[in-house]
């Protein structure tokens, strides 16, 4: 039972008759969350004393979950939601020479860039244009121009919304934490923006924790754990790792190939009768009761975990449409395929990472980016868009958040003679369900793809879009003596709601 | 009523403006003016001649006249906070008020600007923690059991004035545990239970406590509760990348352990702590302390560096916010922003450096790292709006700290450091341990040189031997006596080098003679230049021995006090003599390339010949660095090389100057944060909530005359800790039970704010781990030393504080349970997640212990083994210090039966498909293994983790 830290005065809050009503009910946590989506309004404002949240969201929420998708070592924008024709016209040409010259010159350049290794062999301004390495097409009824290496999600265009204009400002991969905390590499940690949203809302499934990480977390080097973590909101609101392998999901899973179950099955009920005998002695003891409760819980995560990223339960279809069997597919789908069944469960945040590899990530194409990018493409695109279909034929779609994000953009320069450097003056992000548009680019850069131009977005403007659908208001969880600024907040991406 | 209110607000959001309603000032508009008006128009300032914080102040309004017009946008504060008229848009440098926040206001003004009668706002220079403590007078109480100990005088004229009932005295068992497991962090065993139920003496109790205060592991126990206080983290980073904090912190760990064993007064503590190095700048000892401040150490931003240390030393020692003003003027408490700056000032210099300690040449595997002043001069600015990249350089700013919270008047005095302090390569022992290596390498080339030198003779003189032979005709006698002579040789010679002569001809015979003649010529060539390299090598050593020596003696002149006249001198001698020694190392490394170098050219091996080039590269280099030697050894000069870099040799004293006004009897928070902190970890719960925030928001003590009293306590009876600990948990208010029935008390007072009750807690990350060893009787009680693979924590039984923790290396049981968040942990967090019972069913700790335990029970039980009854009571003993009650008794006999049953038949059972499987495998007897699974039941009874 993932329970807020209140403090030990205020816990003692609840009488015996709670705890009486408790024990009866069993899963009070489940129960009590679908009261506060039904009456989805809390009663914390900031016209009150700050106070910890009480896991109800501030205003009617239009999402109840969120998958985040994190593509680690940063996805070329320009091989898959910013067509540049201009790249092929000029291709070869020093962008001085082009018409579009002008961007070298754009403030942007000045203003936003914080270089964290001033002399790094990465992390520069490449001049020689390189041409696109892939065909785009107009797709869906919406048109949305989508490149050839996602033909799936590319059918699903029509549930799509791109933003065309993010920017970050750490041109090395420190940008990966940046895009989970909304802070600079070099101004430390903060909490991420699926802590937020586990700090502010409660459980929906007591028997799952809420905010769950699939995939291997990003490299030590860019923000590790730091990238799921809460950092001053406390570790209690981090993400969980949750393993695929149903042998072995969660820390202490199982105990191990010399015990039997019906063994264990024994101890958990004499547990619970001696526990129980103790809660005649300890009416008022409400960790007690949570304790009898964590323990039938954990006897049930046993089972849930490993029923939760079991994927054999699946229909062949589902899985077909996951990519499970496809060599290249199946480790993504796999994750893909459990986020579904955990947002199914309940879960609040579900954060997939795909491309670790231990350093700057695999999508990090400082050469042979056409290799590189169609194999990566070949990885995702499938079951990112089996994950859109599939909640949506399940009618879920309108309540999961899908956001699809990156560190930064690449140059629209070649590095070396086929690759493409760190570029964070422009990037895509894609977004689908919990209450957006579909079928709609937002923002724009400019000719080339180098800076975000119209309505530029900074990466708290997807935090803060998340935040908005889910019924928050960051300002409203702001702890004490924790000084945000404005930019940490963002502003929710308002051309793209529904 | 609010639901409802806001309810209208949020429709409000999606309709036309306009739609009016009630709107309240204590609800609606005070809040909204102090989050986004006070802090330029409250008590702290009063910006225009403005101040907001009271209704009759904005009616009153400012320089501009009144705030308030009965035409709403025709008031100066609607004006303001629109940007209309002439008025600046408010708030200045900030987020204007949203539409719905202006119409509040706008509403609030049309509707009469009605407010209730409120008191006038406290000034925040007022705050009661700014303010020393006093000693409050002690009352006299009815209950004569709360007459004798100052705490609970004061606690039952509480309990009495609020008609308050005090619980009954727990039992003494569950007080026994209680007091173990706070003290010393494990609980106590069955000989100890029973031993103190036996004594009936008055002072059984506070024997016990004597010597729990006594015990070891009350530093153990309490360091770690410091450690979280104090934000220990061992180092992390990426691979072996050092990011944050440094390895080796582990000896301020140590440290901490000593000092609280020690009672090390806390004021002493603190200037350990902060400027251990200025006042024991040579104490190896007392410069682990500086861990304090090295824990903050961040590689990629000395600001974010420096933060942490302003932050935690502040909230640490001081319990105030200081971190809320380094973008702006505090917004509750009177610290401007400058003096968030001014107190970073004292820190300014500082930085972290790694010393030798004895042992270890290498400072990368052991070292003792510590902070010292490195650049004083360096500058302070205020960074305007808290942003480095804007700081206010025409200003640079002095050390201070912030005026408001009185104190001693600030006195800094630089510290001149002795030289022994500044230049460690002065310390005895680098000094014994060159001299033992370089000794030991001389006498080393000297056995080689001999050995050398014994082979040449050999060589030589075999080679003569032939020679000589050969020219002799020999007759058969000779010839005879020769090859005696030559086998009497052969113990020194390879005979192997040396074929049988065959007479075969007398052609064949010169031929022979002559191959002889020519290998043994090599032999003889290869022996002297064996001999010359290990005479080269001993020369070497021999020089680096009296250029050691030289160097010792130049360092002892120039660092003498005053410098000794010779100094010069000696320093030129051992120049030179460090000259002479890299000439004859260069001369050596020639001997040896070449060595190298012929013996690849004489050699019939490819692999040697593909080396050749390599040495002959390496030779070539090592010539230059000989002629190098040469040149350098005909100039003149006095440099040369150090035991260790030389650090400035004055210290700025800024870190001494602020420990002493932090650790001064006239310091108004430091004794109270103190006391506060001791007494949330006795009683779960602390006098004022909110530990680091004592300043004006954070939360009133519920029991002013408890805190001040003890914080006065504290510093009379010299700063030291254990005193108040004997106080506290000799008092009746710590020895009463944590339940109760008294339904009377439940509705005064059900947060049991006034202490009627005790509060139950959960143990402690580190507690459940050592307790679950502890009980099993496999508790390591090994102390001190180097931190332990955070890994290795399900096998390894030392006690958990000395396992690595830092963000990212931790220990998975320990992070379960809510072990220290290394960033800040003022408080433990203390959830119950079910998690943690899978950590307690299923990790191989839990699993491995139970067994061991429920062996080690049979064992105590001897004959007596085979009854369950008597198992159950010694498990029930053991784990949770009590008795079974009867249906304890029955369900766990049943258990026992049933399971052993079930046991017996594997076949029908189905065992776990995965898991982190134990060493300590399970009995193979179904009836011992029922006794395990038992023993392990207990582990996880709620009743072990509780601290009742």
């Amino acid at each position: 039972m993932p329970r807020k830290p209140i403090p030990p005065n205020r816990a003692r809050h609840f009488g015996r008759r709670t705890f009486l009503a408790d024990v009866g009910m069993g899963l009070t946590g489940l129960a009590l969350g679908d009261l506060l989506l039904q009456d989805g309004i809390a009663r914390a404002s900031e016209a009150q004393a700050w106070s910890l949240p009480d896991g109800r969201a501030h205003f009617q929420p239009r999402a109840k979950s969120v998958i985040w998708i994190f593509l680690v070592g940063g996805m070329s924008h320009l091989e898959s939601f910013d067509p540049k024709p201009a790249l092929t016209e000029f291709a070869g040409k020093e962008i001085g020479d082009t018409p579009h010259k002008d961007v070298l010159e754009a403030s942007f350049i000045q203003d936003n860039l914080r270089i964290v290794v001033p002399d790094d062999a990465n992390g520069h301004i490449r001049h020689k244009l390189f041409p696109t390495q892939i065909g785009f097409k107009k797709r869906g009824a919406s048109g949305l121009e989508i490149s050839d290496w996602w033909p799936h999600l590319g059918a699903c265009a029509d549930d799509l919304a791109v933003v065309r204009s993010m920017w970050t400002t750490d041109n090395n991969h420190g940008a990966q934490l940046q895009f989970h905390t909304g802070r600079h590499v070099l101004e430390g940690q903060f909490p991420t923006i699926g802590s937020w949203i586990h700090y502010g809302l409660g459980s929906l499934n007591d028997n799952l924790p809420r905010f769950i990480v699939l995939g291997t977390p990003i490299a030590d080097c860019c923000g590790g754990i730091g990238a799921h973590g809460a950092n001053y909101l406390g570790p209690e609101h981090s993400g969980v790792q949750l393993g695929v392998d149903p042998q072995n999901p969660l820390p202490f899973a199982a105990p191990g190939t010399d015990v039997y179950r019906e063994e264990q099955e024994n101890q958990f009920a004499l547990l619970d009768r001696l526990n129980r005998i103790s809660a005649v002695e300890y009416p008022d003891d409400e960790d007690l009761r949570a304790r009898i409760k964590s323990y039938e819980l954990a006897f049930r995560m046993q089972t849930a975990a490993p029923e939760v990223v079991d994927c054999d339960a699946e229909t062949k279809p589902t899985q077909e449409m996951y990519g499970l069997h496809g060599k290249d597919t199946k480790t993504f789908g796999r994750h893909c395929l459990v986020a579904r069944r955990l947002v199914e469960r309940g879960v609040r945040f579900v954060q997939i990472f795909h491309g670790s590899n231990g350093g700057a990530g695999a999508w990090d194409a400082h050469g042979n980016l056409k290799n590189n990018h169609a194999k990566l493409c070949a990885q995702v695109d499938q079951p990112i868009a089996a994950l859109v279909k599939d909640l949506k034929q399940r009618g879920i779609l309108d309540e999961t958040m899908i956001v699809i994000g990156t560190e930064f953009g690449r140059t629209p320069g070649t590095q070396g003679t086929d690759g493409r450097d760190h570029h964070p003056f422009a990037f895509s992000v894609v977004m689908a369900g919990g209450g957006l548009k579909g079928g709609v680019a937002h923002g724009a850069t400019d000719a080339l793809g180098f800076h975000a131009i119209e309505d530029r977005h900074y990466v708290t403007d997807v935090h803060a879009t998340v935040l908005h659908q889910m019924g928050i208001d960051p300002r409203r969880l702001a702890v004490p003596g924790r000084k945000r600024l404005a930019i940490d907040y963002g502003r929710p991406i308002r051309q793209i709601i529904a | 009523m609010r639901a409802r209110l806001l309810g209208l607000l949020v429709a409000f959001a999606w309709l036309p403006t306009g739609i009016a309603w009630a709107v309240d000032y204590a609800a609606d508009v005070k809040p909204l003016l102090r989050q986004h008006c006070y802090r330029c128009h409250g008590a702290l300032k009063q910006e225009s001649g403005l101040r907001l914080d009271h209704v009759s102040f904005i009616r009153a309004g400012g320089d501009r006249g009144p705030s308030l017009d009965s035409n709403a946008d025709q008031s100066a504060l609607i004006q303001a906070v629109t940007g209309s008229g002439d008025i600046e848009q408010m708030p200045l440098e900030a987020e204007p008020l949203s539409a719905e926040q202006i119409t509040t206001l706008r509403t609030w003004i049309a509707s009469g600007a009605e407010a209730p009668d409120e008191p006038l706002p406290a000034d925040p220079r007022d705050h009661w923690s700014f303010k020393p403590p006093k000693k409050p007078p002690l009352p006299v109480v009815d209950n004569p059991a709360w007459m004798t100990n100052p705490i609970d005088r004061l606690l039952a004229a509480e309990h009495e004035a609020r008609g308050l009932v005090p619980t009954e005295p727990a039992e003494k068992h569950i007080l026994l545990r209680r007091v173990y497991i706070d003290l010393i962090g494990i609980p106590p065993t069955p000989i100890e239970v029973r031993s103190f139920l036996a004594d009936e003496s008055p002072d059984a109790y506070r024997k016990v406590v004597d010597r729990l205060l006594a015990s070891p592991h009350y530093g153990e126990r309490w360091g770690r509760h410091w450690m979280d206080v104090w934000r220990y983290s061992d180092w992390d980073g990426y691979q072996a990348e050092v990011r944050e904090s440094q390895p080796h912190i582990w000896r301020w760990r140590d440290w901490i352990i000593e000092s609280l064993n020690d009672d090390k007064p806390y004021d002493r503590m603190i200037l350990e702590m902060l400027a251990g190095d200025e006042l024991a700048p040579t104490d190896p000892d007392t410069l682990r302390a500086t861990g304090f401040l090295v824990r903050n150490w961040y590689k990629f931003n000395r600001n974010v560096w420096l933060d942490a240390t302003v932050e935690h030393t502040s909230k640490a020692f001081l319990g105030v916010t200081l971190n809320c003003a380094r973008c702006h003027d505090h917004m509750y408490d009177p610290i401007p922003q400058t003096e968030y700056y001014q107190f970073r000032a004292f820190f300014e210099a500082h930085d972290v450096r790694t010393d030798r300690v004895p042992g270890h040449i290498d400072t990368k595997t052991a070292g003792l790292v510590r902070v010292f002043d490195k650049k004083s001069d360096t500058p302070t600015y205020l960074f305007e709006r808290g942003n480095e990249a804007a700081p206010r350089k025409d200003q640079p700013l002095v050390p201070a700290v912030p005026a408001a919270l009185g104190g001693d008047p600030m006195q800094i005095a630089a510290v001149e450091l002795a030289p022994e302090a500044y230049y460690p390569g002065l310390r005895s022992f680098v000094r014994q341990e060159e001299l033992a290596r370089v000794e030991a390498a001389v006498q080393q080339c000297e056995t080689a040189m001999a050995e050398a030198t014994t082979q040449l003779v050999a060589a030589r003189k075999k080679l003569a031997d032939f020679v000589a032979s050969n020219q002799a005709a020999p007759t058969a006698e000779q010839q005879a006596t020769e090859e005696n002579a030559a086998a009497t040789n052969s113990e020194n010679t390879d005979s192997a080098d040396e074929p049988t002569p065959t007479n075969t001809g007398p052609d064949a015979g010169q031929q022979q003679t002559d191959t002889k003649q020519v290998d043994l010529n090599a032999q003889v060539a290869d022996a002297e230049a064996s001999a010359d390299v290990a005479e080269q090598a001993m020369l070497t050593a021999a020089a680096e021995l009296v250029a050691l020596r030289a160097r010792i003696a130049a360092d002892d002149a120039a660092f003498a006090v005053p410098p000794a006249e010779n100094a010069a001198d000696l320093a030129r001698e051992a120049s030179r003599a460090q000259r002479v020694w890299e000439m004859s190392r260069a001369r050596r490394d020639v001997a040896q390339a070449q060595r190298e170098l012929d013996t690849a050219r004489a050699s019939n091996d490819k692999a040697a010949k593909v080396d050749i080039e390599k040495i002959e590269k390496r030779l070539a280099a090592a010539k230059k660095a000989r002629d190098d030697a040469q040149v350098a050894l005909g100039k003149p000069g006095d440099v040369y090389t150090r035991f260790s870099p030389v650090y400035p040799s004055q210290s700025t004293g800024r870190r001494t100057a602020l420990a002493r006004w932090i650790a001064s009897p006239n310091n108004p928070l430091a004794s109270r944060v103190v006391v506060n902190h001791i007494w949330m970890r006795h009683f779960g719960s602390p006098l004022v909530d909110s530990v680091f925030d004592l300043g004006n928001n954070g939360r009133m003590p519920a029991l002013p005359t408890v805190l001040d009293w003890l914080a006065v306590e504290f510093v009379e009876k010299g700063w030291r800790m254990k005193p108040i600990h004997r106080t506290i948990v000799t008092s009746a208010a710590y020895r009463m039970a944590s339940t109760s029935a008294n339904e009377s008390n439940e509705t005064l007072d059900r947060e049991n704010v006034y202490l009627w009750r005790m509060n139950p807690r959960r143990m402690e990350a580190e507690v459940v781990r050592d307790s679950t060893l502890a009980v099993a009787g496999s508790l390591d009680t090994t102390m001190f030393g180097p931190v332990l693979d955070q890994e290795s924590g399900m096998t390894v039984t030392r006690r958990s504080i000395y396992f690595r923790s830092s963000k990212e290396k931790k220990m998975t049981f320990l992070d379960l349970f809510d072990r220290a968040n290394v960033t800040d942990c003022y408080r433990r967090i203390d959830t119950v997640v079910p998690q943690q019972a899978l950590a307690m069913v299923n990790s191989p700790l839990a699993l491995a212990q139970s067994r061991l335990l429920a062996s080690r029970l049979n064992e105590q039980l001897a004959e007596a083994s085979s009854d369950d009854d008597r198992f159950v009571s010694a498990a029930f003993e053991r784990v949770l210090c009590r008795a079974a009650t009867v249906d304890e008794r029955d369900a766990c006999l049943k258990f026992l039966d049933a399971q052993a049953q079930r046991l017996a038949d594997p076949a029908a059972l189905v065992a776990f498909a995965a898991g982190g499987t134990s060493d300590v495998k399970p009995s193979g007897d179904p009836r011992q293994r029922a006794r395990e699974n038992l023993v392990h039941v207990l582990l996880n009874h709620n009743d072990f983790v509780t601290v009742r």
